[in-house]
């Protein structure tokens, strides 16, 4: 926490009605400005790390939105990953913490662990099994770990990105796909629709293999040296020769543009950290960018389309997915009440505060059904199955790239989950 | 002990959930925007409706417990410092709006409710609430009574004062009463009107008549660059003598059009000594003839850019209303001043200004509601190059410039804690004494808001600076007895 | 006594013991209570000087006792006007018995009435305290706004010795356009000519026709009154529609309360005649009798009494409002001895 980034904070306040947690609570303390003045204190050394520190710091969402709405530029993004490891180093948790910590922290980043938990979710879901001994101690977040396994079919739980796949017609593009960890695992579908698109614009889409988590789990969590672990890892696993490396993640998308931050004391890696960072696009971006050339066929729908935090707020791309979405013959895109508000999941934070963002995620979901939109358009993995888990109309909710994809290929809109 | 029996008294009452006592986390109430004046409080309460907010200004009251209520903590004049043993009360659960009425063109409000939310509510109707302060994304309408804030386009439409039907108030033995009425006409003596500005010393808002407009017709928004803030001043003059009543014209200068540049992408001319934006609303017609005027008034100008769309007007706003804040870009400390002049003056007092901070060696921003003479010199230091005094002292006497130039020490940000020294160069003891006893009307015990708007000795000294002549008086234009 | 200075007005209250009743040009003498008999009367008539006027700064100050229309004719020649057009203006109320009653005319539409325009004050207390609030300039928090507290005071917290208010430019055309239709019209096409933004200065219903005022540039003024549903009024006809407005005020039993617009069609069944601002809710009404002045304050909680025929024993307010008990607290405060204006307020205190 240092001190330069802590006084850009002029105390003015115009973060407050972008948060989420403040909104929710009212409470100073459950404010970007609160928590900015906590970590102030804290470097002052007149406030100790723990107890309040810990509470409000742990609680923040890590969504960003404070972020844009900043006049002063405070680096919000910088000062919440340098206050989280503090918390990490000196202020012990309980154990039953510890062990939630470390479960979800031992399952998420890892696919091939993340599989097998999730035939069991399957499982549990198809036989209605109730949760076990072990995790019945910690209800209210293993409600939020159970809902999160979306339905899905044990099939699409196996199915895995082509190594490459070639462009339709001559290449204007060679991009390299990160598959992601829970990505992978849940929305096979929608690495598949992204392949599909990239590929009828024209792109050599090559998907690496020996990719794992990117880090972003770690990094919002101040699990630091984890996350460096991981950067390092998927740098390699990458490897140089492509024009742009391709996230349809938001949160890992952020992630991986801040390589060159994460990285910069490690001489090995630095240069190269910032070279990768410099190619990562989100999937949007590289087709506001790409002019179409794949024919596009009419999807008659109503699009209420929600801001993942870590696009919109963290990477500050709001207008591309909306452009993309809009140049789709026939969608009509709604605006939605609230819209900067995040939907409570950011990262694991609907594992780790689950009842705020129990409550984050039905006022996202009552927002965007009040507009009574066909479909719910969202980039991001945890934000799709957060709304999907308090929105009870049945309104279907897609990645902006499965409409695109359904539109290419001159299929009905997609059905949810 | 007081404490101790009223802090089990508000957790039975309110929850634990509504009463915050843990020491760092009550630090985080010990200001305000302005964080110069820092106080922490011995207990923080949240209420969640009208009653409970009864409830704790009443245990307050019979535990003869100060208090003070607080709204987005937005201010600049330390109007929501805490007294030290004292309670804050924070209306940031009240945020319901209870009723938007299109028919009699008004909506309810509980305090907690943000400026701009009222607008958005009232937006499905082509209603909004008028009042405009740069902060009203964030800024609470009870704040906004207990400031009478202002805005960039209350030069036509007028202030919170004006806005304001009616307001529900818990008063400072914890009675709850209504001030106003269905419309503007009281039977007896204006106690709203009275009310609206008391910053906070005359009780509790609990909820809020405000009165709707329709949005206007037209908009139409000009930015003017002048080679120097004087020019710009004169055309300020110009504008109003022609006999036009602008929606807004507000004034930045070149320190300012960079901090905000690097804030927002507004497009302001980086190297213009001032711009000048001034906006016309109204029937289509009436506001094209009237902005031809202002386009030819501003002759002086080195380059006029028209708006061509909503989109580049939202620019310009954006730019101007991110102006305070960003200058934490050019500086990492600062001071935001607030005097009025009278509108004749603003070229002598910037030029008077800029003299003070050369002298002081300190570098000061203008970026100020033109119109209505009311500057906001922003005072640029650095804590950590111990220029914290000399930029205090330059920031006063600015100030008391104002007043010295026939204006006045407050146009919006109001007296609070900062300026509570500076009103005997502005009022009379006599003057002082008759506003206590409105004071006392409301509250004989003195536990609301305690320390603000009145010079104490323990804030002051023993004898508040002294009472110098108002220029009228000097002028013989009054007779002070 | 009439006081012709600020001092000699300090020097009158301070140097007098016993009951006091404020008087101005006598206008609305008659409104609110009767003063108890007995009380010395200090006339501010003789405080009628133009204390400050800079046209460009568009404020004037001026001593209470200047009648508005005075004040009016010295800020003409500048082109402007203080916007507000209560209907004793012509018979020569002053400045500071306008404040004093709160009154106000038609224009209260788009400028409010006097606690909207009034930016400073000078009064001298009971006990000869002289103090000053607000300011010479239109934006001004500094310190608590006693100018609007003296609003609707009636002579009662202090005497008005000097006020300082925001001038506006006068308008270079106006038009008024007459639509006939009843009350309960009246309050639909006022919301109508409002959404449709044309924005009228002022919008009276009176007579039964409901009255669209614009201000502005000729052509402007020209094309919005044409748009309005209704009869465009000339010179003659619009003057004389105006004068009506303000004869409501004289009629015998007169009121004026506040209520939301909608309620119109409720104020107006009580009333002979009424001149409503119907887009606001300030109405002025004539009743036929004492008895109907109470059925309106039964239903209505703003109502203030302004005319009566002689010998008429109504009281001159209804049931208490919720502030009630505080007004008397301010009372009580500023004037404990209960010298100003005693009866004024009867029977509330
Ligand atoms: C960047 C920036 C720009 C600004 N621009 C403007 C501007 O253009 N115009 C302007 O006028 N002001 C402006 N302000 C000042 C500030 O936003 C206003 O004074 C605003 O009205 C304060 O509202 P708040 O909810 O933050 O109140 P707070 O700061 O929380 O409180 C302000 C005062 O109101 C009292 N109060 C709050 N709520 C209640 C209640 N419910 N009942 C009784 N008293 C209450 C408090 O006790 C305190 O005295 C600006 C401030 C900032 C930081
Ligand atoms: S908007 Fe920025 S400067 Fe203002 S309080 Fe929030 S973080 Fe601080
Ligand atoms: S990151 Fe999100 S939750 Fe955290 S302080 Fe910022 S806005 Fe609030």
């Amino acid at each position: 926490m240092k001190r330069e980034l802590l006084d850009v904070c002029v105390h003015c306040g115009f973060c407050l009605p972008t948060c989420p947690t403040y909104v929710t609570t009212g409470d100073e303390a459950e404010s970007p400005r609160g928590r900015i003045y906590l970590m102030s204190l804290a470097e002052r050394g007149e406030t100790p790390i723990g107890g309040a520190f810990t509470e409000h710091i742990d609680s923040c969402l890590g969504c960003l939105a404070c972020v844009p709405a900043c006049p002063s530029g405070v680096q919000y993004n910088l000062l919440i990953e340098a206050a989280r490891p503090r918390i990490e180093q000196e202020a012990p948790r309980s154990l039953g913490e510890r062990s939630f910590r470390r479960l979800v922290f031992g399952l998420f980043p890892y696919p091939r662990r993340l599989r097998v938990a999730a035939v069991f979710g399957v499982l549990y879901q198809r036989v209605g099994i109730r949760p076990t001994r072990l995790l019945s101690r910690l209800p209210a977040r293993v409600r939020a770990l159970e809902s999160l396994l979306p339905p899905v079919r044990v099939r699409d739980l196996f199915a895995r990105t082509p190594r490459a796949t070639p462009p339709a017609g001559s290449a204007r593009r060679r991009v390299a796909l990160l598959t992601g960890c829970a990505q992978r695992v849940f929305f096979g579908k929608v690495n598949a629709a992204t392949v599909r698109v990239l590929a009828a614009e024209g792109c050599e889409v090559v998907a690496p293999r020996g990719q794992g988590c990117c880090g972003a789990l770690s990094l919002h969590s101040g699990r630091d040296d984890e996350a460096r672990r991981f950067a390092r890892r998927t740098i390699d696993a990458f490897g140089d020769g492509y024009d742009a490396i391709v996230v349809n993640v938001a949160g890992c998308g952020s992630t991986m543009k801040e390589y060159g931050e994460l990285l910069s004391d490690d001489p090995a890696y630095r240069e190269r950290a910032a070279a990768f960072a410099a190619k990562v696009r989100d999937v949007t971006e590289l087709l506001a960018e790409l002019p179409p050339i794949a024919p596009r066929h009419p999807v008659e729908a109503r699009v209420a389309y929600h801001d993942a935090c870590h696009l919109a707020n963290a990477q500050r791309i709001t207008a591309q997915p909306r452009q993309v979405l809009a140049a789709i013959p026939g969608v009509e895109l709604v605006d939605v009440p609230e819209a900067q508000i995040c939907c409570g999941s950011a990262g694991v934070y609907n594992l780790l505060q689950p009842e705020t963002a129990e409550e984050l995620g039905k006022r996202k979901a009552a927002n965007l059904t009040s507009v009574k939109p066909d479909v719910i358009a969202t980039a991001n993995a945890g934000c799709l199955l957060q709304i999907g888990r308090f929105t009870s109309d049945g309104t279907p909710i897609v990645h902006p790239v499965e409409l695109v994809d359904a539109s290419i290929r001159g299929a009905a809109a997609p059905k949810g989950g | 002990m007081a404490l101790t029996d009223l802090r089990d008294k508000l957790v039975a009452d309110l929850g634990r959930d509504g009463v915050i006592d843990d020491p760092a986390h009550l630090r985080t109430y010990e200001c305000d925007a302005l964080t110069g004046y820092r106080v922490v409080p011995a207990l923080v309460v949240l209420p969640r409706d009208a009653g409970e907010v009864a409830t704790a200004v009443r245990a307050c009251a019979e535990h003869g417990v100060p208090f003070v209520a607080r709204g987005a903590g937005t201010g600049l004049s330390g109007g929501a410092l805490p007294t030290a043993d004292g309670v804050v009360i924070s209306l940031q659960r009240l945020r319901r709006i209870i009723e938007v009425d299109p028919v009699n063109r008004r909506a309810v409000v509980q305090p907690g409710v943000t400026n701009l939310d009222i607008s958005k509510a009232a937006a499905a109707y082509g209603l909004y609430y008028a009042p405009d302060p740069s902060s009203q994304q964030v800024c609470t309408i009870g704040g906004n009574v207990a400031e009478n804030s202002g805005g960039a386009h209350c030069l036509k439409y007028g202030f919170t004062a004006n806005h304001v039907l009616a307001v529900d108030v818990v008063l400072p033995d914890g009675t709850p009463t209504r001030l106003g009425g269905d419309a503007p006409h009281q039977a007896g003596f204006d106690l709203l009107g009275a009310f609206v500005g008391s910053e906070g010393t005359l009780g509790v808002v609990t909820a809020v008549v405000v009165r709707l407009l329709h949005t206007p017709a037209t908009v139409r928004t000009l930015a003017a660059d002048f080679d120097s803030t004087e020019t710009a001043g004169a055309a300020v003059t110009a504008v109003i003598a022609a006999g036009i009543v602008p929606a807004a014209i507000e004034m930045m200068d070149n320190l300012a059009i960079q901090a905000v540049n690097e804030a927002v992408d507004a497009g302001f001319d980086p190297d213009t000594a001032a711009v000048l934006i001034i906006e016309l609303d109204g029937p289509a017609d009436e506001v094209e003839e009237r902005f031809a005027e202002v386009t030819a008034v501003c002759t002086a100008a080195t380059r006029v850019t028209i708006a061509r769309d909503a989109e580049q007007r939202a620019r310009f706003w954006r730019g101007r209303k991110a102006a305070f804040a960003a200058v934490g870009r050019l500086s990492p400390n600062y001071f935001v001043q607030d005097g009025v002049v009278p509108r004749t003056r603003l070229g002598e007092a910037l030029a008077r200004i800029a003299a003070m901070a050369d002298e002081a060696g300190l570098r000061v921003a203008n970026v100020f509601h033109a119109g209505d003479g009311n500057l906001h010199p922003l005072v640029l230091y650095s804590e950590a190059a111990g220029e914290h005094e000399r930029a205090e002292a330059l920031s006063s006497a600015i100030a008391e410039l104002c007043v010295e130039l026939g204006g006045s020490l407050s146009g919006e940000h109001g007296i609070g804690t900062d300026k509570a020294c500076s009103m005997p160069r502005m009022f009379s003891t006599d003057d002082l004494e008759t506003m206590k006893r409105l004071r006392a009307a409301f509250d004989p015990a003195g536990l609301c808001n305690p320390g603000k708007i009145f010079p104490t000795p323990r804030l002051c000294g023993e004898r508040p600076g002294p009472y110098r002549p108002h220029p009228l008086e000097s002028a013989g234009v009054i007779e002070r007895l | 006594m009439k006081p012709a200075t600020l001092a000699e007005l300090r020097d009158a209250v301070r140097d007098t013991d016993g009951p006091l009743v404020v008087r101005g040009a006598g206008t609305a003498a008659g409104w609110a209570g009767t003063p108890l008999p007995g009380a010395t009367e200090i006339e501010t008539t003789g405080l009628d000087r133009l204390l400050a006027y800079n046209p460009d700064d568009m404020t004037v100050a001026v001593e209470a006792g200047m009648p508005l229309t005075r004040l009016q004719a010295e800020l003409a020649p500048h082109g402007q006007r203080i916007a507000l057009d209560a209907a004793r203006t012509p018979a020569g109320a002053t400045v500071g018995g306008l404040v004093a009653t709160a009154d106000s005319g038609p224009l209260r539409h788009s400028h409010g009435g006097p606690r909207d325009l009034v930016i400073g004050v000078t009064v001298v207390l009971a006990d000869g305290t002289v103090a000053r609030s607000g300011g010479h300039v239109i934006k001004n928090v500094a310190g608590y706004d006693l100018g609007k507290l003296f609003c609707g005071s009636f002579g009662t917290l202090g005497v008005i010795a000097e006020v300082v208010l925001r001038v506006h430019p006068l308008p270079p055309a106006t038009r008024t356009v007459a639509l006939p239709c009843d009350a309960v019209e009246a309050v639909d096409a006022a919301g109508r000519l409002l959404a449709a933004r044309l924005e009228p200065v002022a919008l009276e219903w009176c007579d039964g026709s409901l009255l669209a005022r614009y201000e502005g540039g000729p052509s402007s003024v020209e094309r919005r009154a044409a748009v309005t549903p209704g009869t465009p009024l000339d010179g003659a006809a619009e003057a004389k529609a105006w004068q009506r407005v303000g004869d409501v005020s004289e009629e015998q039993t007169v009121v004026r309360c506040g209520t939301r617009p909608d309620q119109l069609p409720y104020v107006a069944k009580h009333a002979t005649r009424v001149a409503s601002s119907v887009a606001v809710g300030v109405h002025t009404v004539a009743v036929a009798g004492d008895a109907e002045v109470e059925r309106l304050r039964a239903e209505f909680e703003h109502v203030t009494l302004c005319r009566r025929p002689p010998g008429s024993d109504l009281p001159a307010w209804g049931r208490p409002h919720t502030a009630v008990p505080l007004m008397r607290a301010v009372k009580q405060r500023f004037d404990p001895a209960g010298r100003l204006g005693a009866g004024r307020f009867a029977p509330w205190f």
